[in-house]
């Protein structure tokens, strides 16, 4: 009699109806490694709740309750929600001093500079897309191309000669510059992904509309744009997490007052004024992390059109 | 011992039967078609012999051995997709050759056997060429080919001929049947198509949500439907259905009533044993005389749309009552719109169906 | 959509609001002019009011023109040019030039910042130095994202209870700020505070300084850099894994191929094309690689990285010719690179 299930089958790695299917084995595995490979995070995570004072400790704390004496104590801290108060409101009060951290301000110019010139990007990225999409040229694909090796560009390659710009032309440390910046920066993956999307939609519907006398114009908006709606959403958030954590431009181009997140976090690293306050700055990460991390989960589907620039699709 | 047997074979999707008790047998060298309208578990079926869905009761047994937990490889199984399934990376030829590298032969002995079966299905051409390069009817003609290298129990072929069109099914139909007669094997066929079963198969099995309505031969489920849905499906153009009340029965002549007209016609006698008076009677569009005057014999009915078919003409008629009648008439007997018919149905082709559908016979 | 036509367009000469032809020549001439002629900042000025004229001139043209598509797409090319390609034609213009001894006034040198950053006794190893630190990294780190990249993606390929949410949790280090894990690395990596040191402690005793050693820095920042981004080639390989047809492994099953088969010939061509896409992807970004060097170590022990180097030079006036032609020569790196993928991918997809 030949063998009724296999190992694998018994162990839930592999379902014997369905060839691309796994059971409880695959998902314990699977658990296994990514909880190790997300373990980094998690320790970020649970910095933020520890004092000062806990959070460089020999030997490192990262239990935040003894488990009913399970763990001994020198692994225990007592948790605390101090550093997430801290950030916004203007007091430090570890070490009894009050100290102002001014990362509300930082956060307010992260938010506004990535929502702004994501906007930016996504008005006038999604024009420029629907006229690639509509009215093709005859070298489509290499005015696409070049766009998109606009932003494959190490960086590096431009950041000299925009240096010299902004400083030549006043730029240095303002919204404007560093909007118009990140504005630039999103627009290829921003015309990349829409241009996918309005190529997806049928013609059909347009040329109808279009016989029944609809100008462009009014075709784009009451045809065209609701049917992307789930595009121009992930567009925005994919954006919006490639300008949120943007370092490098940010760090050379952003002045006391327009800082953003990411180089406050690296000047207090630095010794910039408050030293390594380790626990806030692992809030601070948290917060920051928090809406990516959600908007992600709900797009997981686009997630790949996103990460490719809208190259490739499921 | 080349069977296949399928006993009360169930498949449930939650609460959803996808087929339900299905009870089927096929000899070696017998092709049995799975026939019905989409979404009548044919295909769920076939899957389940291959072992590419796992049955939920029931038993499957090929060549003698019970298979219900293994797994389609160890089934000894050959199968041609709907959508060919070809393996778009490798050539006609290592498509072909795939199933063979399980039975450790020699590369030498590989490449006789992909040449031969290249050879009976005319793709010694295109050998090597990938199958995005080859046209629809060569990549069938690859998919059967990597099905018959091997020497499995059994055949299962999944629509075969429904991505063709019509003239290269017709040859196709021809092939395929050739090769099969000459390997001899047990053989299932899926199709939606009434004329591919027909052509194709010893006997066909004729499914609907999920049941086997009947199973015969192409002569006994065109000539014997067993019940409303099997005379309806089967036939082209479609069986006449009408829905009467028995009024009489006597010696084997039944007068049966319908929106306002009696006609007498001659049947069994299990007619007149029904329970209930609700009939339909079944009457095919070729079954037909026209007569000239109105009998007791004949149903009147005037003409309303014309359609030439050729050699053939179909005539749409209406009844009085309402009733729809299909005649097909030969080219050369005119009909006029308008025109007022008499029609007498074939005593040995009336079918008379009870109030549950199923067929009244002897 | 082809345009209606309306008026022909104007002669070479004459001065009309659509006529770009004649507004690209006036405008190149005069920006050429005011590069020699005048101070940096004015000449700025000057080609940027020449690009506006020349920009100007062509909207009014499409629009004239019913040009549909070319007013669609104006505007993004507009911000790209002014923001990417001029930057890019200026510095170009900026590494033929060096400033002069007194730190005021540039001179045409040709190609002698090129020489001079490559040759040089006093400025090339330095250079050269960088340039191989950063090819090194590029290679370990990239390497190291496409090994973990598919091995996840291989992880993730079958759909099992929970795949969702446990997705995600890998998708994570890729969402972090640069920044976040640079400094959190360097904690884990502390010898007194961090946990990798307090492992070792336990074993051996002994405080375990990660980035002593040259070796060890490396490690330690490729460690964090492929940790970051190998969820990144996951999801380009799990997007072939999962855009194979299933019925092509059911015909597998039905043939009976053996694990390592199916693989190789069925599963692998689908993921073949993304896998280079993320190398390619993988790579030009790693070249950006300064963030983590500067948060790690600030170039220390041997780490310093050719865009790091940029950076700190970026800021001195008298560099910023030689940071120029030291952009151009990575621009030349890359360029070589993306068209060595473009003819390996090409001649994939044209002998397959």
């Amino acid at each position: 009699m030949a063998e009724v299930t296999s190992i694998w089958e018994k162990l839930g790695f592999r379902k014997a109806s369905g060839v691309s299917e796994a059971g409880w084995g695959q998902t314990l595995f699977a658990g296994l490694i990514s909880l190790i490979y997300f373990l980094p995070v998690l320790l970020i995570i649970i910095t933020s709740f520890k004092l000062q004072t806990e959070a460089l400790s020999i030997p490192p704390k990262f239990m935040p309750t003894n488990l009913f004496g399970l763990i001994p104590d020198a692994y225990v801290f007592s948790p605390t929600l101090e550093n997430y108060t801290s950030v916004f409101s203007r007091a430090m009060t570890s070490g009894g001093v009050a100290e102002n951290t001014g990362f509300d301000r930082y956060f307010f110019n992260s938010i506004m500079i990535a929502s702004v010139s994501v906007l930016l990007a996504l008005v006038i990225g999604t024009l420029a897309a629907f006229g690639f999409s509509r009215y093709p040229l005859k070298g489509n694909d290499t005015y696409l191309f070049v766009i998109l090796t606009t932003r494959m560009l190490p960086a590096i390659v431009v950041i000299i000669p925009i240096i010299l710009m902004f400083r030549v032309a006043g730029l240095s440390g303002s919204y404007l510059g560093i909007i118009m910046l990140y504005t630039a920066f999103n627009l290829p993956f921003t015309i990349w992904m829409m241009k996918s999307f309005f190529d997806e939609l049928s013609l059909d519907v347009e040329d109808a509309a279009r016989l029944d006398g609809s100008s462009g114009l009014k075709v784009f908006f009451k045809i065209c744009l609701p049917q992307v709606l789930a595009g121009l959403a992930a567009t925005f958030v994919f954006g919006l997490i490639l300008t949120w954590n943007e370092f490098l431009f940010a760090l050379l181009l952003t002045g006391i007052d327009t800082r953003t997140v990411p180089v406050a976090m690296s000047q207090a690293v630095a010794g910039g004024g408050i030293g390594v306050l380790w626990g806030l700055l692992a809030a601070i990460e948290t917060l920051f992390l928090i809406p990516v991390f959600f908007v992600t989960f709900f797009l997981q589907d686009h997630l790949l059109r996103g990460v490719t620039f809208g190259t490739v699709k499921r | 011992m080349s069977t296949i047997e399928l006993k009360q074979a169930t498949k449930k999707y939650g609460d959803f039967v996808a087929a339900r008790d299905v009870d089927l047998s096929v000899k070696k060298g017998e092709v049995v078609c799975l026939l019905g309208p989409s979404g009548c578990g044919k295909t769920t079926t076939l899957r389940m012999i291959a072992g590419l869905e796992r049955i939920t009761s029931g038993e499957v047994i090929v060549a003698g051995q019970r298979m219900n937990d293994l797994p389609p490889e160890k089934r000894d199984i050959a199968m041609v997709f709907q959508f060919y399934a070809l393996y778009p990376a490798l050539t006609v030829g290592e498509n072909i050759a795939m199933p063979l590298h399980h039975e450790k032969i020699s590369a030498t002995e590989m490449k006789t056997r992909v040449d031969k079966v290249a050879e009976i299905l005319h793709l010694g051409s295109v050998l090597n060429r990938l199958p995005g390069q080859v046209s629809e009817g060569e990549k069938q003609r690859v998919a059967v080919a990597r099905a018959i290298v091997r020497d499995p129990n059994c055949f299962l072929f999944d629509e075969p001929l429904s991505r063709l069109d019509v003239e290269l099914r017709h040859s196709m139909r021809g092939q395929i049947k050739q090769v099969l007669s000459n390997l001899s094997k047990a053989t299932v066929i899926v199709t939606h198509d009434q004329l591919e079963a027909l052509t194709m198969a010893d006997r066909i099995a004729i499914m609907k949500d999920g049941i086997i309505e009947q199973v015969g031969t192409p002569h006994e489920v065109f000539a014997k439907p067993a019940n409303v849905f099997v005379g309806s499906f089967i036939g082209t153009p479609q069986m006449n259905l009408v829905e009467a009340k028995l009024s009489d029965f006597d010696k084997g002549k039944a007068v049966v009533s319908f929106n306002g007209q009696d006609i007498e016609i001659t049947t069994n006698e299990r007619v007149g044993k029904l329970s209930s008076p609700k009939i339909t009677i079944g009457i095919r569009p070729r079954a037909f005389t026209a007569e000239s005057k109105a009998n007791k014999e004949n149903i009147q009915a005037v003409a309303e749309l014309i359609e030439p078919m050729g050699a053939e003409t179909l005539v749409h008629a209406r009844t009085k009552g309402g009733n729809d009648i299909r005649v097909v008439v030969p080219r050369e007997k005119r009909v006029k719109v308008g025109e007022a018919l008499h029609l007498r149905p074939d005593a040995a082709q009336t079918h008379v169906f009870g109030e549950d559908g199923k067929a009244v016979r002897l | 959509m082809t345009p209606i036509t309306s008026a022909p367009p104007p002669a070479l000469f004459t001065p009309a609001p659509d006529n770009w032809k004649l507004a690209i020549l006036v405008g190149l001439a005069v920006a050429i002019l005011s590069m020699f002629a005048l101070p940096p900042a004015a000449s700025f000025w000057t080609t940027g009011a020449m690009a506006a004229m020349v920009a100007s001139a062509f909207v009014v043209n499409a629009y004239r023109r019913h040009y549909y598509g070319g007013l669609l797409v104006a505007p993004a090319i507009a911000v790209l040019f002014v923001m990417n390609i001029f930057p890019l034609l200026w510095s170009l213009g900026l590494s033929f030039f060096a400033y002069q001894s007194n730190q005021q006034t540039i001179r045409f040198v040709g190609l002698t910042n090129y020489t001079k950053v490559l040759t040089d006794s006093l400025k090339a190893p330095e250079n050269w130095a960088n340039l191989t630190n950063t090819a090194m990294f590029v290679v370990l780190t990239v390497t190291a994202q496409m090994i973990v990249g598919f091995l996840l993606a291989l992880m993730f390929s079958k759909q099992f209870p929970l795949r969702k949410y446990l997705l995600i949790l890998v998708l994570t280090p890729m969402m972090l700020s640069v920044v976040a894990a640079g400094v959190f690395f360097s904690y884990y990596y502390d010898p007194t505070f961090g946990l990798l040191s307090y492992f070792v402690r336990v074993f051996t005793g002994q405080q375990y300084i990660l980035m002593d050693n040259k070796a060890g820095a490396v490690a330690g920042i490729v460690f964090a850099d492929a940790w970051m981004w190998s969820p990144f080639v996951m999801l380009l390989v799990l997007a072939g894994l999962v855009s194979v047809p299933k019925y092509l492994y059911e015909a597998a099953a039905i043939d009976r191929v053996s694990g390592w088969r199916r693989f190789w010939s069925i599963t692998f061509p689908y993921i073949r094309g993304l896998l280079m896409l993320a190398l390619l992807f993988r790579t030009i970004e790693a070249f950006k690689m300064a963030d983590l060097v500067i948060l790690l170590t600030k170039g220390g022990n041997g780490t310093m990285t050719i865009s790091y180097h940029l950076i700190r030079i970026a800021n001195e006036q008298n560099k910023t010719s030689e940071g120029a032609a030291i952009s151009y020569i990575m621009l030349f790196i890359v360029i070589v690179l993306t068209n060595l993928y473009l003819y390996i991918a090409n001649r994939r997809t044209e002998g397959a």
